[in-house]
């Protein structure tokens, strides 16, 4: 593996973060030694299948330059729908939520195409409408769902770390890295995020991939949202810091710009990977709960501040690594 | 655009017959009127709206909402009580207002110095805030070990949390009407890349923006403390919502640049009037969100068709 590829690969950056993140616990939990153990990586596999599918899907909003807010709305009443209807058929219970999703997302990207908005204050005004769904759902308590075999099936081991959780949220990683890698739609989208205006008149659908980057981005929360409610065999509603920070920190971890245009699904993969060998590594360590949550803050704060468009500036590097575009442009990214 | 004679645009006619039916709404709601109701109304619009009126510098600046606000309520109480408990009610007062101010405007100045994206910043904020109140006062809440009260609570007839409201809303809007920050926060709003060519040092102005929005969010958190006699994390939950739906009810565009604090104002009261009103007809209070919501999404969709025409 060359230096060249570390910087030039849109994979090299959160790889030598991954490498790094290990090391670091493996020095903070030398006296243990139960760092490399096979239920951490289960563990970090089980984080994987928790949120990637949102990290996933508000990844790609991100790519194309764009943010969706309401993936906490989406996972938070798609679980509730999900164990309301699902309890002698976990497969309605589970189509019921993805066809929300996906209708939210449909509706919110063709708001935003249309009325030609920022997708902020749509998928505002949506987080709001679906977790209040939820609330009123769930009547604020924590809901029950009977169907233990469910639960257990998700959960049950396969090959000793991995669950039908993490294989499912990997297999839709992975036929993601294939159509972004492979495909026009790949292209499509890194051209969106870096210059709308140029994509559209390169002869890009932009309204088209907008619209549909949406749906599936609401397609993936429903669905991690009814995973994670099976599994645990109850649903209530999540809260933002449950959900678009790790979605969020893995993303950005991952090589999504919140200035558009960079980032691809394993990057994200491996960004989701990072946190949850971090979540992992800290109950290894004993860390009290808060301590997850102080962390996760920390990190996506300082991850948040790396992305900002003015930061090699202010620290007094090299101004032509700064596009003239990308400062007003960022800025406004809602 | 013919001068005086034009007809006032759909977006007046829609925001006139929305208040006129509310208004209709509320006088038809049996028991709105009680005294109970109105010093209960009043006192809720207070706490949302010291928050709004903060919120609607963020908007201005042209970096949307904060969603750390509400947390910053909590944390503010619970400074205020445990300072006080310290030092007196003085100290409390101070400590109080100063954490609010600078735990927002370190988060303004990440967004203003390094651009940082103003949503992701605030969400992590929320995050961490609520983790080290977690860390720091693990058992939930915070008593007073002197006695504060606002003696008999009313000043004029009106609660005094309502008189805080209408005092600050007042000084916002000076703030933003009569001062050099006020035209400085309404230019870097509007466009940032002319706010900085014609010298206005942005990142100061948008750290102002947050740290006014911090100072009067921590009056809520203040009065919420003095109110219920206690402090917790739990008090500031949701107010973010609240407040960025009163802002937007308000008028002031999310694509910043423009606003008022005095309109923001009416956007709290028109909030917590629908709320009020729903609460009586027995919807319960896990609609709040839903309505929000609705409200949110309606007045974001109504702004840009009133732009375009």
């Amino acid at each position: 593996m060359s230096l060249a590829f570390l910087r030039n690969d849109p994979h090299g950056r959160p790889l030598v973060t991954f490498v790094l993140t290990v090391l670091l616990l493996v020095v903070f939990g030398a006296g243990q030694g139960a760092l490399l153990s096979p239920a951490v990586v289960r563990s970090t596999l089980e984080t994987f299948g928790d949120t990637g599918l949102v990290a996933l899907g508000l990844g790609l909003t991100m790519v194309i330059r764009e943010f969706d807010l309401s993936v906490v709305g989406v996972f938070s009443v798609g679980g509730c729908i999900a164990v309301l209807t699902g309890n002698t058929d976990p497969w309605t219970g589970l189509l019921l939520a993805l066809a929300l999703g996906m209708i939210a997302g449909l509706a919110q990207g063709w708001l935003i195409v249309r009325l030609r908005l920022g997708s902020i204050g749509i998928t505002l005004g949506g987080m709001l409408v679906l977790s209040g769904l939820a609330y009123v759902l769930s009547e604020n308590r924590s809901l029950p769902y009977d169907n233990m075999q469910v639960a257990l099936a998700l959960t049950q081991p396969i090959a000793g770390v991995f669950s039908i959780r993490s294989l499912l949220t990997l297999a839709f990683f992975v036929v993601a890295a294939l159509v972004v890698g492979t495909t026009r739609i790949g292209r499509d989208l890194i051209a969106i995020g870096s210059d709308r205006r140029a994509a559209m008149i390169a002869g890009v659908n932009v309204n088209a991939i907008i619209v549909g980057v949406f749906a599936f981005s609401g397609a993936t929360a429903a669905l991690a949202g009814v995973l994670v409610s099976y599994s645990l065999a109850s649903a209530s509603p999540a809260g933002l810091s449950d959900v678009i920070v790790p979605a969020a920190t893995a993303a950005i971890l991952g090589g999504v710009s919140l200035s558009g245009g960079t980032g691809r699904p394993l990057g994200i993969a491996i960004g989701m990977l990072i946190l949850g060998v971090l979540h992992a590594g800290l109950n290894v360590l004993g860390a009290p709960p808060y301590a997850e949550q102080i962390v996760m803050g920390a990190v996506l704060l300082v991850v948040a501040v790396a992305d900002g468009p003015l930061l090699l500036r202010r620290l007094g590097m090299t101004k032509q690594l700064i596009k003239p575009g990308l400062i007003s442009g960022a800025h406004r990214n809602g | 655009m013919n001068g005086l004679l034009r007809s006032p645009s759909p977006l007046v006619v829609l925001r006139t017959i929305a208040v006129a039916a509310l208004a209709l709404i509320s006088v038809l709601t049996p028991g709105f009127f009680s005294e109970p109701s109105l010093l209960s109304l009043a006192t809720t619009v207070s706490f949302i709206g010291c928050v709004a009126v903060g919120m609607t510098f963020i908007t201005i600046s042209g970096n949307i909402m904060s969603f750390s606000l509400g947390a910053l309520v909590g944390a503010t109480s619970m400074i205020f009580i445990l300072a006080m408990n310290f030092a007196g009610l003085a100290f409390g007062l101070a400590a109080a207002l100063v954490f609010a101010a600078l735990i927002n405007a370190a988060q303004g100045l990440l967004i203003g110095a390094v651009r940082a994206n103003p949503i992701i910043i605030s969400i992590a904020a929320t995050g961490l805030i609520y983790g080290v109140a977690e860390a720091l006062a693990a058992q939930g809440a915070v008593y007073p070990t002197v006695g504060v009260h606002w003696g008999s609570g009313k000043l004029v007839d009106l609660p005094v949390e309502f008189v805080v409201l209408l005092c600050s809303a007042a000084v916002a809007q000076f703030l933003l009407s009569f001062t050099v920050f006020g035209r400085h926060l309404l230019m870097t709003g509007s466009s940032l890349a002319a706010a900085e060519v014609i010298g206005v040092r942005t990142w100061r102005t948008v750290t102002s923006a947050y740290l006014w929005a911090g100072l009067f969010s921590g009056l809520a958190g203040i009065m919420l403390a003095i109110r219920y006699g206690s402090a917790s994390m739990t008090y500031g939950i949701g107010y973010e919502y609240n407040a960025m739906a009163a802002v937007l009810v308000g008028g002031t565009s999310i694509k910043g640049g423009e606003g008022s604090a005095l309109r923001t104002l009416i956007g709290a009261i028109v909030i917590a009037v629908v709320e009020a009103v729903l609460l009586l007809w027995g919807f319960r209070q896990e609609w709040q969100f839903f309505i929000a919501g609705v409200i949110v999404l309606a007045v974001v969709a109504l702004q840009t068709q009133g732009k375009r025409d």
